[in-house]
């Protein structure tokens, strides 16, 4: 990677949530600055951790941060700014071509630009990227991505961007076609510039994404066998788009224990498995491993340390082959084995009879899927009879590793559970192609009824549209979700009785408890523009489908603020990250007027060998300050913990047997 | 927007019109009926018509259907015939009824 005499340079930290990108990121970034570069990171998740890693408080402007030498900005990414920003100039140039190229007034487009965008976080992310660098003339820029799932669509986005400038393109093809036509000779103008610019802006992200010697890719994960498969699959769908990983960092290796450990045993010995799979799997990436750090690294000098373990290959730390796989059984987990069936205390608290939905939401790794996984394969056998759905809607799906078994974007009975159980892996470009069959054909016929008997051509309007259906919207994971919600809990008959949903990590969680009213937002502007325009293109069956998803929306709003119908429950570690960002979640829901009255602690580490036993005490220090007893006043949310398990529960009998050492806290 | 613009669009406001009024001819009247039910819900998901207003709207609406399939079918449940006159009756109470129906 060179510096700015070659342009900037751009390295991405990617992975699946909770691997410890932030913090990667963040030191790659203060140990650049100090080899005496001008550097900036920019965090991309809406759930952004970055100013925690540094031990700033963070904002949508670059905020200097003090480094030995060189200079460092950070930025947390505030996307609806970075849109209303981006838009600002181009809105007058932006209406005119919706005014030419479509029957919409000023007054319909001053109300759609009003609405909030799904997926603003992705669409904005490298726009605003490339505005910083060139800005603050940063030689190079870390970017420390959203989860898995979010990051890829972030990454697809300088083609959407070029998607886009076609569409706006053919809306504006009938304005020269008719100014041409009236002989007056067509001039470009301001439309045929941002038409340009947008393609030129997306062309020249596209190329820089491919281009090795500027952009620089490391992906991170954890040392167990779900990130293995994640990262095959992820690195797979970035090479089908032409991107290349240069680098693989293997976080968080269990040190030698100082004594004996069953835990720690145990977790080493999948670890050095799953850290051979990688090295056979990824032959041609350079292989990063940092070890486990009993303190959770945060400010400038413990990023350096990291930093200096970023740069040592994986070679040079030699895999351990000291103590063998005697612990090669499952580590025990807290001490004395609960009784078989504890497990109603705490089910009753988490889904007491006549709550509908679930939502499992939380930062990414702290083992979101596996406890909705166990709270549904629980619920359902503790109900018989009821029918369970397990959704999930995190575009990087673990569910299926979680549960063994193979889903897909139907639903399925999960071998060995409860016969009311089954599961399903939402897949929104499938829905997506569905949806867009269904309007497609409703589009022609509005054409068609338009034309007949005509000799007016209407071929631009036409393209334009055909464009817009083929311009895939960001933020579509959250749209699908809702609507498969939707469709389980209020269309089917009979019913479902409850969904649990497992959530991507906490930013785009949010964004999709959002959803039901930024959808309604959309369908209520359309329904007011197809009411205007009736008399030009009638209603039918665009306006009926709109109608029933208004209501079915209005219905999921209503069960969703419910406290008796809907709960989300929040899913942490025992640490200091997780926790707060789980605060500031739970603030977050509160302003959404969601009820969050569980959350649920994960993986609490058994007393094992010395290391293990002071983690233990700092998780039950940090358990005690958010104990719902702690604190001046008491905290309105019940308190759930799991013990940690090495290798983690899998399969329907796995989560059964963990979930019954799950204890309700106070 | 500029005004050849204006002058061109304005006239392809017209010619679109032109069409739909003669889709509408040809529509018969159940149709133009579902129609104007299905734009009473939109007013009511968007809040421009109350509950009350809609009920209203939907009875006499409802109402109107039956008749015009009971025209149709020669009476209730009776099989259908196809007439080819008496499609389009509309008279001045009809308040939904948009445009003048043509004669057939």
């Amino acid at each position: 990677m060179s510096g700015r005499a070659g342009g900037p340079a751009l390295r991405f930290f990617g992975g699946k949530g909770g691997v410890g990108k932030t913090t990667c990121a963040a030191a790659a970034a203060v140990a650049a600055a100090e080899t005496g570069r001008r550097v900036g990171i920019v965090s991309t998740d809406p759930a952004h951790s970055l100013g925690d890693a540094l031990g700033y408080r963070l904002h949508g402007h670059p905020r200097r941060v003090v480094t030995r030498a060189g200079s460092l900005e950070a930025v947390e990414l505030d996307a609806d700014r970075a849109l209303a920003r981006w838009l600002g100039r181009r809105r007058p140039t932006l209406r005119t071509i919706a005014e030419r190229g479509t029957y919409l007034d000023d007054e319909d487009l001053q109300r759609l630009l009003r609405l909030s965008f799904p997926g603003v976080d992705e669409l904005m992310a490298l726009v605003e990227v490339a505005r910083l660098v060139e800005r603050r003339q940063w030689d190079l820029a870390v970017v420390d991505t959203a989860p898995t799932g979010h990051a890829l669509r972030m990454l697809d986005m300088p083609r959407t961007l070029q998607r886009i400038a076609s569409v706006l393109d053919d809306m504006h093809a009938k304005h020269r076609f008719l100014i041409d036509s009236w002989g007056r000779g067509y001039r470009p103008g301001a439309a045929d510039r941002l038409v340009a610019e947008l393609d030129a802006d997306g062309r020249q992200l596209f190329a820089l994404l491919r281009d090795p010697a500027r952009c620089r890719f490391t992906w991170l994960l954890l040392p167990e066998r779900l990130a293995l498969a994640e990262t095959r699959d992820a690195l797979g769908a970035l090479a089908a788009t032409g991107i290349r990983v240069s680098d693989l960092v293997v976080n968080r290796l269990t040190p030698r224990s100082p004594g004996p450990c069953p835990l720690c045993e145990s977790r080493r010995v999948e670890e050095r498995r799953v850290l051979g799979e990688a090295r056979q799997a990824f032959p041609a990436l350079d292989l990063f491993v940092v070890p486990a750090l009993e303190q959770e690294p945060r400010g400038p000098v413990s990023l350096r340390r990291v930093a200096r373990l970023l740069t040592a290959r994986a070679t040079e730390v030699a895999p351990d082959r000291a103590r063998g796989s005697r612990a090669g059984g499952r580590a025990a987990a807290a001490a004395p084995g609960p009784p078989p069936d504890a497990g109603g205390d705490w089910l009753d608290r988490l889904a007491p009879p006549g709550v509908r939905l679930l939502v499992f939401a939380g930062k990414g790794g702290v083992g979101k899927t596996t406890c909705a996984a166990a709270a549904a394969v629980t619920l359902a056998r503790r109900r018989p009879g009821a029918e369970v759905l397990l959704l999930s809607a995190d575009p990087a799906h673990s569910l299926a590793d979680v549960l063994g078994v193979a889903l897909d974007d139907g639903e399925r009975a999960v071998p060995g559970g409860s016969p009311g159980l089954r599961a399903r892996e939402l897949n929104a470009d499938e829905a997506l192609a569905r949806v867009r069959e269904r309007y497609r054909r409703a589009v022609e016929e509005t054409f068609d009824s338009l034309l007949r008997g005509s000799r007016f051509d209407v071929a631009y309007d036409r393209q334009a549209l055909h464009g817009l259906m083929d311009l895939a919207p960001p933020g579509l994971d959250e749209l699908f979700a809702v609507l498969a919600v939707v469709e389980a809990l209020l269309e089917r008959r009979p019913p479902c009785d409850v969904v649990v949903l497992d959530a991507a990590p906490t930013g785009h969680a949010l964004r999709l408890l959002e959803m039901p009213v930024t959808a309604l937002g959309w369908v209520h502007a359309l329904l007011a523009i197809l009411l205007k325009y009736r008399e030009v293109v009638g209603l039918g069956e665009v306006a009926a489908e709109l109608v029933a998803t208004s209501r079915r929306l209005r219905s999921l709003q209503a069960l969703l603020t419910d406290p008796a119908r809907a709960r989300i429950i929040a899913v942490t570690r025992a640490a200091e990250l997780p926790q707060r960002e789980t605060e500031r979640m739970l603030r977050r829901l509160a302003r959404l007027r969601l009820t969050a009255p569980v959350v649920v602690v994960n993986a609490l580490t058994p007393a094992g060998c010395g290391r293990c036993r002071r983690t233990r005490r700092q998780e039950a220090r940090m358990l005690a300050g958010a104990s719902p007893a702690a604190g001046k006043r008491r905290r309105r949310w019940s308190m759930i913990s799991t013990p940690a398990l090495a290798p983690p529960p899998r399969g329907v009998g796995g989560l059964e047997g963990w979930a019954r050492a799950w204890e309700l806290q106070g | 927007m500029i005004i050849i613009d204006r002058l061109v669009i304005g006239g392809l406001v017209f010619v679109l019109r032109r069409i739909a009024e003669a889709v509408d001819a040809g529509m018969d009247d159940v149709d133009t009926l579902r129609e104007e039910l299905l734009a009473a819900q939109m007013r009511l998901e968007l809040g421009e018509l109350t509950a009350e207003e809609f009920a209203a709207v939907e009875r006499e609406l409802l109402g109107r259907l039956r008749e015009v399939q009971q025209r149709q079918t020669g009476g209730p449940g009776g099989p259908m015939r196809i007439t080819g006159v008496d499609v389009s009756v509309a008279d001045d109470e009809e308040p939904f009824q948009r445009g003048a129906p043509d004669s057939r």
